[in-house]
């Protein structure tokens, strides 16, 4: 199978992918794990708290959406990995029953300087919600591996 | 210890979160979930990658510091409910700032999280304030492996 290389992120493209249905479940077991407070944990509790109803741990949206989008082409890609994301913005909760997609922009591409085998993508990722409504932005650096010999496969 | 209100808070003030040993099962177990790049799952092909051999999601790593913050609250509040005194409401977070992932997290890594107080600020709404903290992870040898600045509300203590 060809890998998607740094080549093959051009700035300016915009793509929309994945259909994910969260259930109650998964947000109640993220945030046994990873973040216990009422309003990921309980229903009941949920509605009397700022949340006014179970919604999901910002960094479960966070790991929902970088789950989509290693099945949509980053595990067919040759990344390696980030050195941090520029910015998280928690704009909308999500909630039980919730259909997610992703909109993934490449703003930049640049070959690295210390290593010239390895480019930098700037990418910004939109996790959406079934009216279309950004619930979690997010804009930050990917290391690809260039492609050896190197063009962009299109 | 910090208090739990937004009027306990001060800018420099730093407490730490706690440690946590990253175990491979549980580096595993999250990758398959959230993040199954071959770099987090298999140590074949870890060796293969730019990261030359199995570490966590940066995903995982920002997750447990989550955690450990939370616990600590949560500590703080039953403490307060013990003492006969109600608990503030909870915020909720807004978002994050230059987050860094500085070194890799590998199996049997014992991670030690800590914050301080960045700033502070008023909101719109009279019973909330804003505060920004920088949250840092570092690892058994004294390296960063990842940092973060995390915006969230905290209520305001009633006149």
């Amino acid at each position: 199978m060809d890998l998607l290389y740094f080549e093959d992120f051009a700035p300016g493209e915009v793509v929309e992918y994945g259909d994910r249905t969260v259930t109650a479940e998964e947000i109640v077991a993220f945030a046994r794990a990873f973040d216990p407070q009422p309003f990921h944990l309980d229903e009941a509790a949920a509605r009397e708290s700022m949340a006014g109803g179970l919604i999901a741990s910002g960094w479960h949206s966070v790991g929902l959406a970088m789950r989509i989008s290693c099945d949509e082409f980053f595990l067919r890609s040759a990344a390696q990995g980030s050195p941090g994301i520029e910015s998280i913005d928690w704009l909308r909760p999500v909630r039980p029953g919730d259909r997610l997609s992703v909109r993934r922009t490449t703003l930049s591409a640049r070959v690295s300087r210390s290593r010239s085998d390895i480019g930098i993508v700037e990418m910004r990722f939109e996790l959406m919600n079934q009216n279309r409504e950004v619930a979690m932005r997010q804009q930050g650096a990917v290391f690809f591996r260039r492609r050896p010999g190197g063009e962009a496969r299109r | 210890m910090i208090g739990l209100y937004y009027e306990d808070h001060e800018v420099g003030q730093t407490a730490p979160l706690g440690a946590y040993r990253f175990t491979r099962e549980a580096i595993v177990d999250f990758a398959r979930q959230f993040d199954p790049q071959p770099f987090h799952l298999d140590e074949a092909a870890a060796a293969k990658s730019m990261f030359g051999g199995l570490c966590a999601s940066g995903w995982h790593t920002v997750s447990v510091s989550m955690r450990l913050l939370v616990d600590g609250r949560y500590a703080q509040r039953a403490a307060a409910a013990a003492r006969g005194e109600k608990p503030p409401p909870l915020g909720l977070g807004k978002g994050v700032r230059d987050l860094r992932w500085s070194a890799p997290v590998r199996p049997g890594d014992v991670i030690a999280f800590s914050l301080r107080v960045e700033s502070m600020q008023d909101t719109r709404r009279p019973q909330w304030g804003q505060i920004d903290m920088r949250i840092v992870g570092v690892n058994q040898e004294g390296r960063e492996v990842c940092a973060y600045t995390l915006t969230g509300l905290a209520a305001r203590r009633p006149a």
